[in-house]
């Protein structure tokens, strides 16, 4: 019952805010309340505890527990920081769909038929937020975004058909009884390429870069926390409901260890050579995905807690980023062609989550990405020392991208300097006069976010043990681990 | 004399898939797209392992069957609907002078591009060879990997060859649209025919996230209209 409730609650609230969503405060204040609500559920419904309901099985792991105690928090944040950050009308009654479904991905693990269809109906409703406009808006939605949202519609249909037909495969594939050895070579990489591109793993990646420069931040954060986080639980489940795959490609595992680490690589190279902001950062969160995928593809206890701590990591750190990145996009009272170089000392609160979310993605102490990250550079240090300088590369490579960002950004000299009073000559009338200079400050509310968020970062970063305890357990727990603990 | 035994149902689902790949206005395609769904549900009710549970008009059918009609029935409608209304009515009264502007200049810019483009059979130089390719994989791939019968995986491996090459060659959305249900399709027909214990939920899940993947397609390109008075995909990247 209470896991139907999970599923259940947030996707009705969902309902009841598109009603309301004229409404703006009321609805925000709602959709706070509901989330925390939801949260307090996921906290209260016992784990493992494995019901059946409409000749499905619905359970509970403390991974998915952690994880789905994650999405309502961190997305009552974001809902928060939306009272001064422009949005699509209907963004927080799809965010609360989202919840609502990622809820029964979750719980549906089982049921890995149900689950790849799942995402994809997550996936298609959140093209709706992406196309989204404010309500009222006097303006039109933007060709480019369009063709976003078109992209990530085309790509997820195909991820989810993929991911799919893995799992017609498996069920007529007969694991240990089948002669065949090209059967689970293939279903490997049907649900490779099906996670690829959902967590936009290079050469999967296009859309995502497109998504965060053209789409509304905190529509991208939704997209990527909880869906692309959810795409990550469910290739560990289909590991775990069918480890011959795991156990039957040993050398496939080992090349996609490989392909991980140059994903990485790759995916930190093109941040580096961006020009806008926006794809700096898309690309620094594709960057993130080859790690995961490279913790992921070692099997190992030390590899996979670096790659669920690395999800985990960037569910904290992505929506960060993008609520800092949409307060530093707000007008702040200078001309609207002015360059912009000096937000850090004009919005430090912003600045300092931009700066602090970018750095706990590329995993510097004392962040949350640090222990995550040392997690995988250990594993990549036992597996041989070039994938080792592979990680080490595109981390390196992670931290050039998002220093150009700063120093393009951030911390320049004001471009516009205060211009000198002149007196006043006779007959000069205030059309005569240049406009006032009426700066106006940081937003307050989406500030504490700013600082709620920064302080999780830095808590999880100085304190991890608790967290890592969580899924080690989890992990030992997984049939498909093996080697190095 | 060769006893030759046709199976119209595969003829039928073949031929209207190839129009969908080969053909570009939406009079056609989708009503090709319909047939499809028909010829599929047809194709399925001839497997021996789907027992007739239902009776409609004196005919013996399968609930999965009536369920992949209805499915088809809703999903080309959703887009014929689309395609004969083709707007997204944005609020004029609260757009700014500058987006009404950019509204008229697409109108007339679509108008112009639509009067330039006369019938040119060179267009259609891809989609054949692409459905010459999409054939001879389907062939070949039942003997390279067959996974069921030799019908059955021609069939699926058609429909998803035709709908993955209809993408490729796409060059308006409605037509992505059409491509990425015909893959859908394929999964769905490989999953129904192959599949050792075929479970209600998902098949009904799968019917489900058709007719989303229908209402996501017609929504952009309802949107695409509105904005760009045109469904061409290069005009959302001119500058």
């Amino acid at each position: 019952m209470s896991y139907a409730l999970l599923i259940a609650f947030p996707v009705a609230l969902g309902a009841s805010c598109f009603l309301l969503r004229k409404e703006t405060q009321l609805v925000i204040g709602l959709s706070v309340a509901a989330l925390m609500v939801q949260l307090a559920l996921v906290l209260f419904t016992p784990v493992d505890q494995p019901v059946r309901l409409l000749g499905l099985t619905l359970n509970l792991d403390p991974l998915g527990r952690l994880f789905l105690a994650g999405f309502p928090a961190v997305t009552a944040l974001m809902v928060l920081a939306t009272q001064r950050l422009p949005q699509g009308e209907h963004f927080i009654s799809i965010a609360l769909i989202i919840i609502g479904v990622a809820s029964a991905i979750v719980v549906l693990l089982q049921e890995p038929f149900v689950v790849a269809l799942l995402l994809v109906s997550a996936g298609l409703l959140s093209v709706l937020a992406i196309v989204d406009l404010p309500t009222g808006a006097p303006t039109l939605v933007a060709p480019r975004v369009i063709a976003s949202a078109l992209k990530y519609t085309v790509l997820m249909a195909f991820a989810g058909a993929l991911a799919y037909m893995g799992f017609v495969l498996i069920n007529v594939y007969r694991p240990g009884i089948s002669l065949d050895q090209t059967a689970p070579r293939l279903v490997l990489a049907l649900m490779i390429v099906a996670f690829g591109a959902r967590i936009a793993l290079v050469p999967f990646h296009s859309w995502l870069p497109d998504l965060v420069e053209d789409a509304s931040p905190l529509a991208s954060a939704m997209i990527i926390v909880v869906l692309n986080t959810t795409g990550l639980l469910f290739l560990i489940s289909v590991f775990q409901f069918f480890p011959a795959l795991a156990a039957e490609n040993e050398r496939g595992l080992q090349l996609l260890t490989w392909l991980g680490a140059l994903a990485a690589l790759v995916g930190s190279c093109l941040a580096l050579v961006q020009d806008c902001p926006r794809r700096i950062i898309g690309y620094l969160v594709v960057y993130n995905a080859g790690m995961i995928l490279f913790g992921l593809a070692t099997t190992s206890p030390i590899g996979l807690a670096g790659a669920v701590f690395e999800a985990l990591n960037q569910a904290l750190a992505v929506p960060l980023l993008m609520v800092s990145l949409a307060l530093l996009e707000q007008p702040d009272g200078r001309l609207p062609k002015t360059m912009r170089r000096n937000m850090l000392w004009r919005w430090p609160i912003a600045g300092s989550g931009l700066l602090g979310s970018g750095a706990a993605l590329v995993g510097l102490p004392p962040l949350s990405g640090f222990a995550s990250k040392m997690l995988l550079y250990d594993i990549a240090a036992r597996r041989g020392v070039f994938l080792l300088i592979l990680l080490l590369g595109a981390t390196l490579l992670a931290m050039l991208a998002l220093a150009r960002i700063a120093r393009d950004w951030l911390t320049g000299a004001p471009e516009d300097q205060p211009i000198s009073e002149t007196p006043l000559l006779l007959g000069t009338t205030e059309l005569d006069l240049p406009p006032k200079r009426h700066l106006a400050p940081e937003p307050f509310i989406a500030g504490l976010v700013v600082l709620t968020f920064l302080g999780g970062i830095l808590a999880i970063g100085l304190y991890p043990q608790p967290l890592l305890e969580t899924i080690t357990d989890v992990i030992r727990g997984l049939t498909f681990v093996r080697g190095e603990s | 004399m060769l006893d030759i035994h046709i199976n119209w149902a595969i003829v039928s689902l073949t031929v209207s898939s190839g129009v969908v790949l080969l053909l570009r206005d939406w009079r056609l395609t989708v009503p090709a797209l319909f047939i499809n769904y028909l010829s599929v549900a047809w194709f399925l009710d001839q497997q021996q392992f789907i027992a007739p549970d239902l009776t409609i008009g004196g005919f013996s059918l399968s609930t999965t069957i009536v369920v992949k009609v209805i499915t088809g029935f809703a999903a080309s409608a959703i887009l014929g609907i689309t395609a004969i209304t083709f707007s997204r009515e944005y609020n004029l009264e609260d757009l700014d002078e500058f987006s009404l502007a950019e509204l008229r200049r697409a109108a007339r810019r679509a108008q112009r591009q639509r009067a330039s483009e006369p019938f040119r059979l060179s267009e259609y130089v891809v989609p054949f060879w692409a459905l010459v390719l999409a054939a001879l994989a389907s062939l070949a791939l039942p003997r390279l990997y067959p996974i069921g019968s030799q019908t059955v995986d021609f069939a699926w491996y058609w429909l998803g060859l035709t709908g993955l090459f209809t993408i490729v060659i796409a060059g308006d959305t409605l037509k992505i649209g059409l491509g990425l249900l015909l893959v859908v399709s394929s999964i769905d027909l490989v999953y129904t025919a192959i599949a050792s214990t075929v479970q209600v939920f998902p098949l009904a899940l799968l019917s489900l996230t058709t007719i989303v993947l229908s209402l996501s397609i017609a929504y952009l390109s309802g949107l695409m209209y509105g904005r760009l008075k045109t469904l061409d995909l290069s005009a959302l990247y001119k500058r």
